[in-house]
């Protein structure tokens, strides 16, 4: 039975991707080009060379942190509509400990990843606080709280840390900005702590007490409650602990990639985010490998655009299709007629009283 | 009298469960018939039958002689069986004229004739003497007065046997009075009415027959003259004591739970506690009896620490307890089987090897270094060790606990609970649903559980069940405690009473 539900999880996305880009052929087609062609494009603009599979790698980065925030709050079954303003408060939170703290170097760097860390958790414990103290609806304020912490970052990139006539901040220093892997592959070791932090909430969910209880108030917080687990403090950390994953991610997007804020910084990797963990069933290591394949279609799309005219907004209907697929395909499982059919080998091997509910 | 409706050898089985068997019903016209059984006894299932929302597995239904087939609700109320819900079904932002016509087909033009409708709701209305204002929310209205809406609705698509489940567990004296007063208006103009409760009361008021049903049979009809109280409440919970297999014991140890003059939503008549006073000693199992909903999922609450009680002091191993928190209870080492297995006791999606260790998650049997690690293994041997023992019937201890069996999913719950040697186990109505091979694997767990030392609190809605393994038998109505008696030759009479509140 478990290790069937965990083959339809994978399978689920990977049949909705495929589902989609078959869609989104037969867009494609109708505006008049070969879609095989097409998605040849697509993937040499994201594989294509070193390069730019590194700049695909980079754009996955951010994505994975969103998606990770997301899926864990999800995981304790609360919803963190937040990531986006968390990741930019990070960001914003950096921004400052690196223009005006006099920080430099590597433990400059470690200092302004660590307070990004801890400013992004605090933006997610306000949802997590007002939900189990006032009975607020968490995703209702954690949107809020993205529009104040966009608001916020403009203030800054206008005002306080205005640097010219453009209306963006100055740039970190040098010394500041986080290493490539290599000069051929340059992709920046933020992606790497990426990785590894997907790999370490995977661990803490599925090995840890703390994960395990906040998998079952996820399932059943009334159950949780009456034996005896700590429901509201467990809600309330898995917010923080959320808030934490995007502001890190907030973070590290400034001082790999950025390194400066401007307009438009961190704009959408939220609900990208949420889309993204939702299409990996809730698996951090899942998010990871659905955020790369998000990426994959940005790089991507922009190949296509200049060598195929194929308008890069066929991209967005594919990306849409998928996320429609996908949490389609999760609750189809869940239909009685569907379960039935999931375990009818396993009634045919066991006959008797196991399965009846 | 004309006989209406008559359900013949009615059975509904849900997988090996009866939840109807051979039900025999015969309703006459202008007659109110009071089905009177506890929870679980069936009478919501053959209520549901009747009404087109479930098809017998036997059975055959006759109105006015001839043999219908009910296959859906929009059948039942073609052929004028209208139900009022004990929960209503009413569209709260809509306005009470509006909840009337709702679906209705008596006007069946484009546009709907308000005013004309209007005329002919308020006369029916009037007929019955239903007090209703036709323009009002629903949401303005008292509950007496949606009640009113729900008659006046089944009335208005022209039933004549209308179905009212516990209809007076929301209301008012008064607003209870004014119902009976309809109701024998309804007699009057020679309609008839299906009552559920289990109210003693109310039934002996209102009721010409009264047809008892017990564990899904049928057990007898009376006519209400030849009833009274006690007699009706021999019949609903049964009267012939079950000899018990158990020896009962007299406990003379110090208690593991002692509740002194509790209290909590004390003047809650259904739902709260009203200075309760008795103690659990080691190695005894103290029944508490009662028809449900006179406060017994309060008291189990207060024994585990879910709920605070506003007044009075809780013992346990005679320390007074401040913190009532369910993990503090856990921790001086309180077990709990829920009311509710599937809402309170497991995590549906989570297999039952992880809702064996539920609790335990931190235990250096299953966990390094206070749960940095799980120890997978570990909880695979004890929950292969915990299956075998307790005769969990499953694919694998990998599968999830919804997919269980009711009663294999009590033995999950039996097997955490009573790993470890528990003080005190609350258990609540522990084998409700369960067939009878898993209820006796229940209660020799409980009495062996007993020999061990464990205090244990039943509480059950199920007389003979209380009757089988109490060793104290302690009667509860409306929140209070009308009464502790011997678990060795119960006065049966005396404790049926008393759960009557007399």
């Amino acid at each position: 039975m478990k290790g069937k539900v965990k083959i339809v999880k994978v399978i689920i996305p990977v049949i909705s991707i495929l589902i989609a880009f078959v869609i989104g052929g037969i867009i494609i087609a109708g505006l008049g080009k070969n879609p095989f062609e097409a998605y040849a494009y697509l993937f040499s603009g994201a594989f294509g060379s070193s390069q730019k599979f590194a700049q695909t790698l980079t754009i996955a980065c951010p994505l994975i942190f969103t998606a990770l925030a997301a899926a864990f709050a999800y995981k304790c079954g609360v919803f963190n509509l937040g990531g986006e303003g968390q990741f930019i408060i990070g960001a914003v939170t950096s921004i400052f400990v690196c223009l005006k703290l006099g920080v430099s170097g590597a433990p400059g760097i470690l200092v302004s990843l660590i307070l990004g860390t801890l400013m992004g958790g605090v933006w997610g414990a306000i949802p997590g606080i007002l939900k189990i103290t006032r009975g607020l609806n968490e995703m209702i304020v954690s949107i809020m709280l993205n529009y104040i912490a966009t608001l916020f970052m403009g203030y800054v990139y206008t005002n306080s840390l205005r640097e010219g006539s453009t209306p963006q901040t100055a740039a970190i220093a040098d010394n500041l900005q986080i290493g490539r892997i290599s000069d051929g592959f340059r992709v920046h070791w933020g992606f790497v702590v990426a990785i590894i932090l997907a790999v370490v909430l995977a661990y803490i969910i599925f090995n840890t007490s703390f994960g395990f209880k906040i998998r079952a108030v996820g399932m059943n917080p009334m159950a949780a409650k009456f034996n005896g687990f700590p429901v509201k403090k467990l809600i309330l950390s898995s917010f923080v602990i959320s808030g934490a994953v995007a502001g890190l991610g907030g973070s590290i997007e400034l001082h790999g990639k950025q390194f400066r804020l401007m307009s438009g910084f961190g704009q959408g990797f939220g609900f990208d985010g949420v889309a993204i963990a939702l299409i990996a069933q809730l698996n951090p290591v899942g998010a990871a490998v659905v955020a790369f394949f998000f990426a994959v279609l940005r790089k991507g799309s922009s190949t296509l655009q200049t060598g195929m005219k194929v308008p890069s907004s066929v991209v967005d209907i594919i990306q849409a299709l998928v996320i429609i697929f996908a949490v389609g395909g999760t609750v189809l499982i869940k239909k009685p007629s569907v379960q039935k059919l999931l375990n009818r080998s396993k009634n045919d091997k066991v006959s008797g009283k196991g399965a009846e509910a | 009298m004309k006989e209406l409706l008559q359900m013949r050898g009615i059975s509904k089985q849900f997988g090996d469960f009866y939840a109807n068997k051979k039900v025999d019903l015969t309703v006459y016209e202008g007659e109110v018939h009071t089905l009177l059984g506890e929870n679980g006894a069936g009478k919501s299932t053959l209520m549901n039958i009747l009404i087109g929302l479930y098809q017998p597995t036997e059975g055959e239904i006759y109105l006015r002689g001839k043999k219908v087939h009910i296959d859906s609700p929009k059948t039942a109320v073609k052929l004028g069986i209208g139900m009022v819900h004990q929960h209503f079904m009413l569209v709260e932002a809509m306005t009470v004229f509006e909840n009337i016509i709702l679906g209705s087909t008596h006007d069946t033009s484009l546009f709907i004739k308000k005013d004309q409708l209007k005329k002919e709701i308020q006369e029916l209305a009037d007929k019955y003497d239903l007090d209703v204002e036709l323009d009002k929310d629903i949401t303005d209205i008292s509950v007496g007065a949606q009640q009113r809406v729900e008659i006046l609705k089944a009335l208005y698509r022209g039933a004549d046997l209308l179905i009212l489940d516990e209809p007076t567990a929301a209301l008012t004296d008064l607003e209870v009075k004014g119902l009976f007063q309809i109701i024998n208006k309804l007699l009057s103009e020679n309609k008839s009415v299906i009552f559920i409760s289990h109210k003693m009361r109310e039934v002996l008021q209102i009721s010409t027959n009264v047809t008892i049903l017990r564990a899904g049979e049928s057990i007898v009809t009376v006519p209400r003259s030849e009833m009274d109280g006690a007699k009706l409440a021999n019949l609903m919970i049964g009267r012939e004591m079950v000899p018990s297999v158990y020896k009962k014991i007299k406990a003379e140890g110090p208690s593991v739970l002692d509740l002194q003059h509790i209290s909590y939503h004390k003047n809650s008549k259904h739902n709260g506690l009203n200075d309760v006073t008795f103690a659990v000693h080691k190695g005894e199992i103290v029944g508490i009896a009662g028809v449900d909903g006179n406060g017994q999922s309060q008291l189990a609450q207060v024994a585990t620490g879910v709920l605070k009680p506003e007044e009075g002091e809780l013992d346990l191993e005679s320390e007074a307890i401040s913190v009532f928190d369910p993990l503090a209870f856990i921790m001086d080492n309180v077990s709990h089987i829920p009311e509710d297995r599937n809402k309170m006791g497991l995590i549906g999606d989570m297999s039952i090897e992880e809702n064996l260790v539920l609790k335990r998650t931190k235990d250096p049997r299953f966990s390094v270094k206070n749960g940095l690690y799980l120890k997978k293994k570990e909880i695979r041997e004890f929950a292969e060790e915990k299956r075998v023992k307790n005769d969990i019937r499953c694919t694998s201890v990998e599968q999830e606990t919804r997919t269980l069996s009711g009663g294999n999913q009590q033995k999950v719950i039996l097997a955490r609970e009573l790993d470890g040697s528990p003080e005190l186990l609350v258990a609540v109505h522990p084998t409700r649903g369960l067939d009878i091979g898993a209820t006796s694997f229940v209660h020799d767990t409980m009495i062996a559980a007993r020999e061990r030392g464990c205090g244990i609190l039943l509480i059950s809605a199920d007389f003979d069940e209380i009757l089988k393994v109490s060793d104290r038998i302690v009667v509860m109505f409306e929140g209070q405690i009308m009464g502790i008696y011997s678990g060795e030759n119960p006065p049966i009479d005396e404790i049926s009473l008393a759960m009557a509140g007399k």
